[in-house]
């Protein structure tokens, strides 16, 4: 019982740090390099998306 | 869209309780089964349930109101005059407040994305929330627009781990609808620019890959100059310049073709970044000039060269020049208050104006005490190890060791968090 209670335990812990690893990446790294958008095909005349 | 979907929608959209549309119809349990398509209802029962909803019932304009949705779901994708957009808005929404028609929930789902393009971020989030509710009833094509505009609000909102969350699920969703070669591109495209910003440099080369062999085939220029960009900067970042810069060159020619100036500023900006990043600083200034000087774009693109400017001048220690543009920076940040980044710019001109002017415990309290902690509230490692760095150097010349070995510790900190992403 106390095995099976250490094994929860342990498994919990792993997968919460993994998922705490998994939210605490940057949201954006970007220095001076800039990507497209995603949402504009990009024209002057158009919505700035 | 089944009937039962359709009347719960309606009756959500309306604020209306189930017991208040079943008053006096039916009862609220046998509303419930009707909602939840474990019953079918009476011609009849339906009527007077549409009745009570304020729609109508008729087969003729539901094919017509298809065509415009169909219309206007394009709209979202293509360039489009921002009041064309709107005012097709407007004319669906009164028609399918009165008309049942099957097109409905594709139209309440494409609203998400059609206040992410407006900017209007708030209501595509009370979207998001309206549709929670119903989204149990979803089909497959539902499902994945449902997700890809999910990802699109992530996106919006720089929480580009949920994006790509959101987008792996929509493109899981590809196996069981049927979708034209484009609309699979966008897709791609789009997870191509989320691995870009994640880091994610060889599925960020692989999507683009994927997406501009069929934007060649559609002729869509511009989007395959949007893939070139991405290949470019993924090249440069695993140190293949000439690989780089030849996608940078193919996007630029594709931009001049169309006459897109924002395609070839784009391309100068980060043909700019490539070559400060291997030294060439009279190139890179040459194409930051060449965005800074351009008034026909937007500020946050003009504010982006002009502080790369900035700092290229000031690595060449030409500080005249670097004067002269953050006079130039000043100028554009007084005209974009609103900005989001309006504080990094606000920061990163600050931080050199005191640099240059050998402003020691100005530079050291604006970096110390604001920027570095804005930064690493804002999780933005890139310019977190460039701004530790810049400090720890600092102090170093001021023989403050003790401070210089603080600040280079976090830049490596935070380096080895970037690498082990």
């Amino acid at each position: 019982m106390k095995k099976m209670i250490a094994a929860v335990a342990l498994g919990t812990l792993l997968v919460g740090g993994f998922l705490f690893t998994q939210d605490n990446q940057p949201t954006d790294l970007a220095t001076g390099e800039s990507e497209p958008s995603v949402f504009s095909k990009m024209s002057l005349t158009s919505l700035k998306f | 869209m089944e009937i039962g979907s359709f009347i719960k929608l309606q009756r959500v959209k309306q604020g209306m309780t189930q017991e208040e549309l079943a008053d006096g119809i039916v009862s609220m349990s046998y509303l419930s089964k009707i909602e939840n398509q474990r019953t079918e209802a009476s011609p009849e029962v339906i009527s007077m349930l549409c009745t009570r909803l304020g729609i109508e019932l008729d087969g003729e304009k539901d094919i017509t109101i298809k065509e415009k949705c169909e219309n206007w779901f394009n709209m979202l994708f293509e360039v489009n005059d921002k009041e064309e957009i709107i005012e097709a808005y407007k004319e669906l929404s009164e028609l399918l407040a009165i008309v049942r028609s099957d097109s409905l929930m594709m139209f309440e789902i494409h609203k998400i994305r059609y206040f992410l393009i407006l900017g209007e971020y708030d209501n595509a989030l009370e979207q998001i929330n309206k549709l929670n509710e119903v989204s149990g009833s979803f089909d497959s094509l539902h499902l994945f627009y449902w997700y890809k505009f999910k990802g699109n609000y992530s996106t919006a909102n720089n929480e580009f781990n949920q994006a790509m969350r959101m987008y792996k699920v929509a493109e899981d969703k590809l196996n069981q609808i049927k979708l034209k070669d484009e609309q699979v591109a966008d897709l791609q495209y789009t997870i191509a620019v989320t691995h870009s910003k994640l880091r994610n440099t060889l599925e960020s080369i692989e999507y683009s890959n994927k997406a501009i062999d069929t934007f060649q085939r559609e002729y869509n220029f511009i989007r395959c100059a949007q893939c070139h960009i991405l290949l470019g900067i993924s090249y440069r970042r695993i140190k293949m310049y000439e690989k780089a810069i030849k996608h940078y060159n193919l996007a630029r020619r594709l931009g001049e073709l169309n006459k897109n100036k924002q395609v070839i500023q784009l391309t100068n900006q980060n043909l700019g970044y490539l070559y400060s990043s291997i030294g060439d600083s009279k190139e890179a200034i040459k194409h930051f000039v060449e965005v800074v000087e351009d008034e026909m774009l937007q500020i946050n693109e003009r504010l982006l060269g002009i502080t790369n400017l900035i700092k290229e001048y000031y690595k060449i220690h030409n500080f005249e020049k670097a004067h002269q543009a953050i006079e130039k920076a000043n100028e554009l940040l007084e005209l974009s208050k609103e900005n989001v980044n309006y504080s990094l710019y606000n920061y990163i001109i600050h931080t050199f104006k005191f640099a240059i002017n050998e402003q020691s415990d100005q530079f050291i309290s604006l970096v110390k005490e604001e920027f570095i902690p804005y930064l690493q509230k804002r999780k933005d490692y890139g310019n977190l190890i460039e701004y530790s760095n810049m400090l720890a150097k600092h102090f170093e010349k001021l023989g403050r060791y003790k401070d210089s070995v603080k600040y280079y510790k976090l830049a490596n900190l935070t380096y080895e968090e970037v690498v082990n992403l």
